[in-house]
């Protein structure tokens, strides 16, 4: 769920790498309040090729194969690390594959920088209580989450010409049409949590 | 005023960074529809500068398809000015130059991307991010994570490979296995980044990306020169047509 270069205006793009820059600036302060935060990097970066090579596997969910999004599980896993991982992972699909865009660069990171961190959040305050029930709200939330901002930013930034109520119907059904999407995240941030929690505690940030 | 047609192999991987930002958004301003074969021009000149068309054109599917889905459905769904009427379906005007300005604009900006940036190793790249003050946290989770990329992609294919072979469940009866699959390579990856980060520490972390860069060649200016003045001309042309 990539906002494509050429679709939004320049000036909206210039506000979404401020945005993104904003978030970097907090997150990368956080981190460097760690004990010692150069022992996490590779932790972080192993994370975060691992994400980024699960989101370009291709899995069947009826009645369409989806790509992953994971930017809930993301959040959970890495916290703060995520907004960093998001933004290096964009930068990387656009000039390697072409995938997202470079001037929507900052946009597309606050499309999944904010529910990553949502998820972070909920795993942070909730994930001992209620683990599953937690995780299954990371999962789904996150992509609820992007998808509104998604939304929101394309309705704020399309053309003036075009017809705004033909507009919204195409996103609705651009919303529906990810619903599977929703359910699959939810369910497999819920699984790939209670395996780890299992397996491997230390994995995750509450053990 | 050609930056495409720069050299692949003299012109650092700072400068592509910097003229690859500099002209998608001299691109991304353009907001009139004759300007869209000038854009959709220079982005082809620039994949066939780069000497990598077949790879090149090969990444640039997906943003042709793209393209060709603003191309087909914006005509169909917006506008108000009636422009052909087959039996149901109705064309409309506004909605077919909205979907021909952002198909152009995004077909030249990732032709361009691609054209200056591809050739460009990953250590370079990094490199480049790290001289253009990108922290060096993110230089580092970049270049990691592109190191490991291909091991980490093939270990999951493989794992997907394995499941199919052995009569794997389809459709959202799948959806757990590759939960079980993503968790298997999570620590894995755990394991793997312990190792790494004990070699890591034996060879002098960040030697390599903070090593002193390199100022940056005549070539390079020039480049980054002409690239400046080539948006600048096109936002100038776009709003005075």
């Amino acid at each position: 769920m990539h906002l494509p270069d050429g679709l939004m205006p320049v000036e909206m793009a210039l506000a979404g790498y401020a945005g993104s820059g904003l978030l970097a600036t907090i997150s990368l302060s956080r981190i460097k309040r760690l004990p010692d935060p150069s022992s996490v990097v590779p932790r972080a970066a192993m994370l975060t090729t691992v994400f980024f090579a699960a989101s370009l596997v291709a899995i069947p969910v009826p009645p369409t194969t989806v790509h992953l999004m994971l930017a809930g599980l993301l959040g959970v896993m890495l916290g703060w690390f995520a907004i960093p991982a998001i933004l290096v992972g964009l930068f990387l699909q656009a000039v390697l594959f072409g995938h997202g865009g470079l001037t929507t660069l900052g946009l597309n990171g606050l499309i999944l920088g904010l529910p990553a961190l949502l998820a972070f959040g909920l795993w942070r305050s909730a994930g001992r209580r209620w683990p599953d029930l937690v995780a299954l709200c990371a999962g789904s939330g996150a992509v609820v989450l992007a998808l509104v901002i998604f939304a929101a930013l394309v309705l704020a930034g399309m053309p003036a010409a075009l017809d705004a109520r033909a507009e919204q119907a195409a996103l609705w059904v651009f919303m529906l049409a990810h619903l599977p999407l929703v359910l699959a995240e939810g369910l497999i941030v819920l699984v790939v949590l209670r395996v780890l929690r299992r397996t491997a505690p230390q994995l995750l940030p509450h053990g | 005023m050609a930056d495409p047609a720069c050299s692949p192999i003299l012109l650092s991987a700072r400068a592509r960074l910097v003229v690859a930002f500099v002209l998608a958004f001299g691109f991304a301003s353009v907001q009139s529809l004759v300007m869209v074969p000038v854009l959709v021009a220079i982005g082809a000149a620039g994949l066939l500068a780069s000497g990598m068309i077949r790879h090149n054109l090969a990444r640039l599917r997906g943003a042709a398809l793209l393209a060709a889905g603003f191309l087909l459905i914006l005509p169909l769904i917006s506008g108000q000015t009636e422009l052909a009427s087959l039996g149901p379906v109705t064309l409309y005007l506004e909605g077919a130059q909205a979907g021909a300005l952002i198909a152009g604009r995004l077909l030249a900006i990732v032709a361009l991307t691609l054209a200056l940036l591809s050739p460009v190793s990953p250590f370079d790249l990094v490199a480049g991010m790290r001289a253009l003050g990108v922290p060096s946290l993110m230089a580092d989770l970049a270049f990691l994570t592109l190191r490991y990329m291909q091991e980490i992609a093939g270990q999951l294919s493989r794992g997907q490979l394995a499941r199919r072979l052995r009569g794997g469940k389809t459709g959202w009866r799948a959806v757990p296995d590759h939960a079980f699959l993503v968790a298997s390579s999570l620590i894995r990856a755990q394991l793997r980044s312990e190792q790494l980060w004990a070699a890591m520490r034996l060879r002098g972390y960040n030697a390599g990306l903070n090593a002193p860069v390199a100022p940056l060649g005549p070539l390079d200016w020039a480049c980054i020169s002409g690239a400046s003045v080539l948006a600048v001309a096109l936002f100038w042309l776009d709003r005075s047509l």
